[in-house]
């Protein structure tokens, strides 16, 4: 009971407050003020040392992952096994050059000034794999707007006209509409630029400000120890 | 049923379609033309205003992923900064791909000055991880979080950084950014510590942006491929000698990139057009055939 629930709740209510506290309180303030500086900056500094487990944490899970598949025979199993191939392989490397062991020496540039072994990797494997898999998404949403863009009823027709306008106006395709009248090719980015800044910034600010209501709600949950489920368990 | 078919058509043809018009103003540029907008110009302006004896921090939160679009704005910025003889600091807070992408950009943009000294005229300090805490941290002192560069050499043995010592020595911020980092850059950074703060955004994320740009939280805003041909545009009208090199054959600039993305634009255009021509007939015709049932 102690070690699994008291324990983290008791540790995540000080580090959680911590932030909170120092934020409001000067570290120029004359008794209090060292403290206030030595807790802020300790804790920042720990919450650095603990997203790098965060990275861990999500490797292993990877690796987890990935050999369950592969010792169960799921389909796409392959694709696992090339997962975890790369993993290791660009994994081995990045490690070894970032701690300069023996010929690795240097994460991209070797002493020599040519590239080292991960970034050459890095540059011609993972860089165009990556921006491969991202450029995708152009043919999905090519696609995907001819098929669901339809003029169904007054709320679709706004939204499509809208984005016609912005999608015009973000290409030089706005200023060759009406650039056959005079002063006509500033008019779609001048709209353009006004549906971005007054519309879109309205409707952004209010997600803005409620999803940090709702970070800030949670956060407290969390801190008061109302909120367990990170711990596994809803137990009060 | 043929109307029918027509609005079914071949996904294959869309993708047939984009992929042309893609690779074709790719392989021979169009040229078109490229105006700026006010938030472009607001970032450039402020660089402009800027000098040998002041401060960039070049933080470079994205990945492979939206490098078509980042890097562009990257370079352009680089290439402005150093032509101007302002001191850059790099860093990476984005942890897939981060670090090589800025790796990579100083790699192609620091050749092209032969003067520069590497500590001098600017500082590589790679990537950390825990990008929030990070950027507090910094706000206290770069060498709390970066305690040596990418190259391993202690901070303390860096000029540069021996007089760059937190954010008050810094005149202004660029985050090229993918995701929610350039957020945290505009409430954590420049709400507590008051440093301008500039961002790079995909064409995405760009939206979100213009509430922090409205509130002056940030000051300049670069929006997908099209911020980032403006940008290229303002400092090769300012700097001329920048046209050869963004026209040089087979270089790609966010400028030659604006024609795919025009032409692939029109060609979305025109299949939603299309669609809901196709659509409007077929209701037509329904509401025809219900009328003479009836």
């Amino acid at each position: 009971m102690f070690w699994k629930l008291r324990l983290p709740l008791a540790l995540t209510f000080i580090v959680g407050l911590v932030p909170i506290v120092t934020f409001f309180l000067s570290t120029q303030a004359p008794v209090i003020g060292p403290a206030v500086q030595f807790a802020r900056d300790r804790v920042e500094r720990y919450m650095v040392i603990i997203a790098g487990f965060a990275l861990l944490l999500g490797v292993v899970s990877v690796v987890q992952g990935s050999v369950r598949k592969i010792e169960r025979r799921r389909p796409g199993w392959p694709f696992a096994a090339s997962l975890l191939a790369g993993l290791v392989v660009m994994g081995a490397f990045g490690i070894l050059s970032a701690m300069r062991v023996g010929p690795f020496q240097g994460l991209l540039t070797a002493p020599d000034g040519g590239m080292t072994p991960f970034f050459w990797m890095t540059r011609n494997l993972f860089n165009p794999l990556q921006a491969a898999m991202f450029s995708l998404l152009a043919f999905y949403i090519a696609s995907a707007a001819f098929r669901a863009f339809r003029v169904r009823n007054v709320e679709a027709t706004i939204l499509l006209i809208a984005a016609f306008i912005v999608m015009a106006g973000r290409t030089p395709l706005g200023e060759y509409a009406f650039g056959w009248l005079p002063g006509g090719e500033r008019w779609l980015p001048a709209v353009t630029d006004w549906i971005m800044t007054v519309p879109n910034a309205a409707a952004q600010r209010g997600v803005i400000i409620g999803a940090a209501l709702g970070a800030a709600s949670l956060s407290l949950r969390v801190i008061l120890g109302i909120e367990r489920s990170y711990l596994g368990t809803t137990e009060k | 049923m043929k109307l029918e078919r027509l609005v079914n058509i071949d996904r294959r043809i869309v993708y047939l379609c984009i992929a042309v018009g893609t690779t074709l103003p790719l392989l021979l540029p169009i040229g078109l033309p490229v105006s700026s907008t006010p938030p472009v110009r607001s970032l450039f302006e402020k660089v402009e205003s800027l000098g040998p004896e002041d401060v960039v921090l070049l933080s470079f939160d994205y990945g492979p992923t939206t490098a078509p679009e980042n890097t562009p704005m990257a370079e352009a910025i680089l290439r402005h900064c150093f032509t101007r003889g302002i001191k850059v600091v790099v860093i990476a807070l984005f942890p897939i791909g981060g670090v090589t992408m800025a790796g990579e950009v100083l790699a192609n943009i620091t050749p092209e000055y032969p003067q520069l000294q590497e500590g001098v005229d600017y500082a590589f300090l790679g990537y950390k991880d825990g990008a929030q805490a990070a950027m507090k941290q910094m706000g206290v002192a770069f060498v709390n979080v970066f305690p040596v560069d990418n190259g391993r050499r202690p901070l303390g043995e860096i000029p540069l950084m021996q007089r760059v010592v937190n954010y008050d020595d810094v005149d202004l911020i660029v985050t090229l950014s993918t995701n929610v980092i350039a957020e945290w850059w505009a409430n954590l950074v420049n709400a507590q510590f008051g440093t301008p703060v500039a961002v790079g955004a995909t064409a995405v994320s760009a939206p979100k942006y213009y509430a922090f740009l409205d509130s002056g939280q940030m000051i300049g805003l670069l929006g997908g491929l099209k911020g980032a041909s403006e940008y290229e545009r303002l400092v090769i009208d300012r700097y001329p000698h920048f046209a050869r090199l963004y026209d040089r054959p087979g270089v790609y600039t966010a400028i030659k990139g604006m024609d795919a993305q025009t032409v692939d634009h029109a060609i979305i255009m025109a299949f939603i057009l299309f669609g809901n021509t196709v659509h409007f007939l077929i209701r037509r015709r329904d509401r025809r055939a219900g009328l003479r049932d009836a």
